[in-house]
């Protein structure tokens, strides 16, 4: 069982209030909303990968796996060296100038804590952000898709289907 | 240090989004979603809304009343205690009144504060024997509002935002809810079209972000919309495409609509609008063949010709039968959390609380009863005529909530007319443009250190409470007019000690707040819908039996082509529109003061096509200046196919009034705030 955010970026309006409200969070933004200049934006955070090459690189295991499979980190391990910044696949972690250690999203692992969503799932107003068990995410999207697909087949416009892909 | 959570309502768009505020001893730590309640926001929130306690927090906030010590406009004042500010107060009221008459007097209440809040606005002013009473809200709806009242009887949303998503045609012109109001583009709209198969269709002179979803953009010159709506009603009246039985059985007017509009052909509007005749028929063949909601704001309203074409579209959803039942949706979309809390107590210069005419002697009479003291019968100024008679009819003013320095059209005019005031009183959070040329500034709460009631787009009347303790020595608004009333000797006619006591009498003065009660609104987080005159969810569906004319019928209203009062020519060839950004708010007074957002969103730039910037010799980067016959202003280009060929556009958050025109309609009294000749020119560095 692996929870995760997952980017439905079709739904996204460039809004940032993910980034807003992560950084009301914790203190800085660890999602953006990167915009192109047809218009497209896309939400990025973390993938917490399920085989996280961060994880194997972190030489003081500060990273690790939290129980809703969240790749986190214990920031008093931290050595600030970015060897995880080396590894990840998207740039994702960065250097917390202030602390000299290693700044990534965690899932808002306080707000899962207390049964919360993380708080840039639980802001976006376009649910472009979704959070949860990932298999029951992508299930619910399939059969949306299917359902569309269907009822596209049957007005005989099938090319509309691509609305939702 | 116990957290406790107050439910609030979010103080920016009108929406109408809940959520709690997280407070700490009288401060707000952090918000809360609200997951739990069947509201409007489904917990949402959009970047404004998430930061939205940031500029309560801003050290700027004004802490204690200020009298002016400098030059106006200069910004120089001293503090001074809350007596003596009343004090002075009530001696230039007295002595102008004596002098001049209270016809001298004007004020000014806002879309800002409260509905009880407005309505002591409103009741002060009459008590003191004025009735030139506006709000900056003339800016805003003015268009489609009385064009909507002249049509249909009424104005407000008549559809809740769930019908949208039942909608088979979402039609956006004009109005830009993807940048404006994310959470109800992301809840209603985005589901309509993309959960739903809804088509999508929008009406604007700029590319947009939620315009990814519309099968059709048509892109007219701004300020000519007007034209394609004629052109719709030609086609759907030509074609036949109109609801024979509904025009028959629910409307008046039919045969000189009919004739008005019958030489407004699609290819017509093209010559004029810019756009192709052949999208034009495309959209009216939509509109009269789907059931639609369709969404007008400030690109349709803000046009001294916004009436003519509020009034076109009126007639266009009345003649497809677009109105009156389920999986529909028009009416007035206010910019402001409280926009219907203005409107709904009669914040106008020819209107009573009570929705009727102050020259409607029993209607004034029943409100003197209610009230206990006389109300002058005569017609007030709009907000503009407010401005032109500064220093001549019009010697003092009282402006709650609002920065017309910044956000009425003409900048640099308006504050020349500023300077000619007798007596100024500005009541607000921050040192606005507007309060450094008071003569005294009063330091008001914000949003959510005072309980009051808000009303959102869809009618929705919801309560917010007090979460935070005002900075200083600030006080609520309803409770500075309740003291400088007792101080005008005027206090037997305002013994409130609690919003809940403004509401009772609220609820007993307009009808259609009956059973709004603080005990109903208590128990029921997600509110009720205005008309509410029992304790109970209230009308959710307007119009299903009868419109709110005397004959029940909607009064089609024949509309004339009608050209904006400025038109480009050799001299301004180009059209100057303006728009706005999800993080950024009105004039900024607020936005400004939070980081989170100001980092973000924190400059204009003029948007130009590719073609005109080669033109011009412009790229993107370069320091312009924008050009019109009332100012200039200066800011960085962005060359982009977002905006039209001939057309530059700005943010209207900073400097653009000093670029628009100070003409009205007679009628509305509307401004021309969105399109104006303007030219530019690249500045060297």
């Amino acid at each position: 069982m692996s929870k995760k955010i997952f980017l439905d970026y079709k739904r996204c309006i460039g809004c940032k209030a993910c980034e807003v409200a992560c950084e009301m969070t914790h203190g800085e933004a660890r999602i953006r909303v990167f915009e192109f200049p047809d218009l497209f934006t896309v939400p990025f955070n973390c993938r917490h990968c399920e085989k996280a090459p961060c994880l194997n690189v972190c030489p003081t295991g500060a990273l690790f796996r939290d129980e809703d499979g969240a790749v986190a980190f214990d920031p008093l391990k931290c050595i600030g060296c970015l060897m995880c910044a080396v590894a990840c696949p998207f740039g994702i972690p960065k250097l917390d100038e202030e602390n000299k250690i290693m700044d990534k999203c965690d899932l808002c692992a306080d707000r899962r804590a207390e049964g919360l969503l993380p708080a840039c799932v639980s802001a976006c107003p376009t649910e472009a952000l979704k959070f949860g068990e990932i298999n029951e995410v992508l299930w619910n999207r399939e059969g949306k898709i299917v359902a569309n697909l269907k009822s596209s087949a049957e007005k005989g416009e099938g090319e509309k289907a691509y609305i939702v892909l | 240090m116990a957290e406790k959570l107050v439910p609030v309502v979010c103080p920016w768009c009108s929406v109408g989004c809940r959520f709690y505020a997280v407070s700490v001893n009288g401060y707000i730590r952090k918000i809360e979603f609200d997951y739990e309640h069947p509201t409007v926001n489904r917990g949402k929130l959009c970047p404004k809304g998430v930061a939205s306690y940031q500029f309560i927090n801003s050290p700027n906030r004004l802490k204690k009343p200020l009298k002016r010590v400098g030059e106006k406009g200069e910004g120089k004042f001293e503090e001074i205690t809350w007596e003596e500010a009343y004090r002075i107060i009530a001696e230039r009221i007295k002595e102008i009144k004596e002098t001049y008459g209270p016809e001298a007097i004007a004020f000014l209440a806002s879309e800002k504060i409260t509905l009880e809040e407005n309505y002591l606005v409103h009741k002060l002013s009459k008590a003191i024997g004025t009735n030139h009473l506006d709000f900056p809200g003339r800016y805003c709806q003015y268009s489609n509002s009385p064009a909507r009242t002249a049509i249909f009887g009424s104005a407000a949303a008549t559809n809740p935002f769930e019908d949208v998503a039942k909608a088979e045609l979402i039609v956006i012109w004009g109005h830009n809810p993807a940048e404006t109001a994310p959470v109800f583009f992301g809840q209603y709209i985005e589901k309509a079209v993309l959960d739903n198969g809804a088509e999508m269709v929008v009406i604007d002179p700029r590319g947009t972000r939620g315009h990814k979803y519309a099968s059709l953009h048509l892109k007219p010159y701004p300020g000519t919309d007007l034209a394609i709506a004629l052109a719709m009603l030609n086609v759907v009246i030509s074609e036949e495409l109109y609801d024979k039985e509904f025009v028959q059985e629910r409307t008046t007017g039919f045969e000189e609509l009919k004739e008005a509009v019958k030489d407004y052909t699609p290819e017509w509007a093209e010559k004029i609008s810019g756009v192709p005749a052949e999208d034009i028929r495309k959209v009216a063949r939509l509109i009269a063949t789907k059931r639609t909601a369709l969404f007008v704001n400030e690109g349709m309203n803000q046009h001294v010709n916004g009436f003519e074409t509020a009034l076109a579209i009126a007639d266009l959803i009345a003649i497809t039968g677009n109105i009156g039942k389920e999986g529909v949706w028009s009416g007035v979309f206010p910019g402001a959390q409280c926009g219907f809390c203005a409107a709904m107590t009669g914040i106008a210069p020819n209107k009573l609380p009570t929705g009727k005419l102050v020259t409607d002697e029993e209607a004034r009479a029943e409100l003197e009863r209610l009230w206990g003291f006389k109300v002058p019968e005569w017609v007030g100024l709009d907000l503009t005529g407010m401005i032109r008679e500064m220093g001549n009819k019009i010697r003092m003013m009282y402006i709650v909530g609002g920065n017309i320095a910044k956000s009425a059209p003409n900048s640099a005019w308006v504050r020349e007319q500023l300077k000619k005031l007798d007596f100024l009183v500005v009541q607000d959070i921050f040192l606005t443009e507007t309060a450094k040329y008071a003569d005294i500034v009063l330091p008001a709460a914000a949003w959510f250190e005072k309980t009051g009631t808000a009303i959102s787009a869809e009618r929705r009347v919801q309560r917010t409470y007090m979460a935070a303790n005002p900075p200083g020595e600030a006080k609520p608004d309803w409770l500075i007019l309740v003291e400088l009333a007792k101080e005008l000797g005027l206090g037997e006619y305002f013994k409130y000690e609690h919003p809940d006591e403004i509401l009772r009498e609220i609820n007993s003065v307009i009808p259609v707040f009956k059973g709004a009660t603080p005990e109903y609104l208590a128990e029921h987080p997600e509110g009720c819908f205005f008309p509410c005159t029992e304790p109970g969810e209230g009308t959710k569906v307007l119009f299903k039996n009868g419109f709110k004319t005397a004959d029940g019928k909607a009064h089609l209203q024949p509309v004339k082509w009608r050209e904006p009062p400025e038109m480009p020519d050799d001299e301004y060839p180009l059209w100057l529109t303006n728009f706005r950004f999800v993080g950024q708010w009105h004039t900024g007074t607020m936005t400004f003061e939070s980081p989170s957002l100001q980092k973000r969103w924190p400059e204009e730039y003029v948007m130009i096509n590719p073609k005109d910037a080669e033109r011009y010799g412009i790229k993107s980067g370069d320091l312009v200046k924008v050009e019109t016959r009332r100012g200039s202003v200066l800011a960085r280009a962005e060359v982009t196919e977002h905006v039209r060929e001939g057309v530059i556009a700005m943010p209207n958050h900073w400097d653009i009034n000093f670029l628009t025109l100070e003409v009205t309609h007679e009628k509305t009294k509307m401004a021309e705030l969105k399109a104006v000749a303007a030219r530019v020119k690249k500045v060297e560095e």
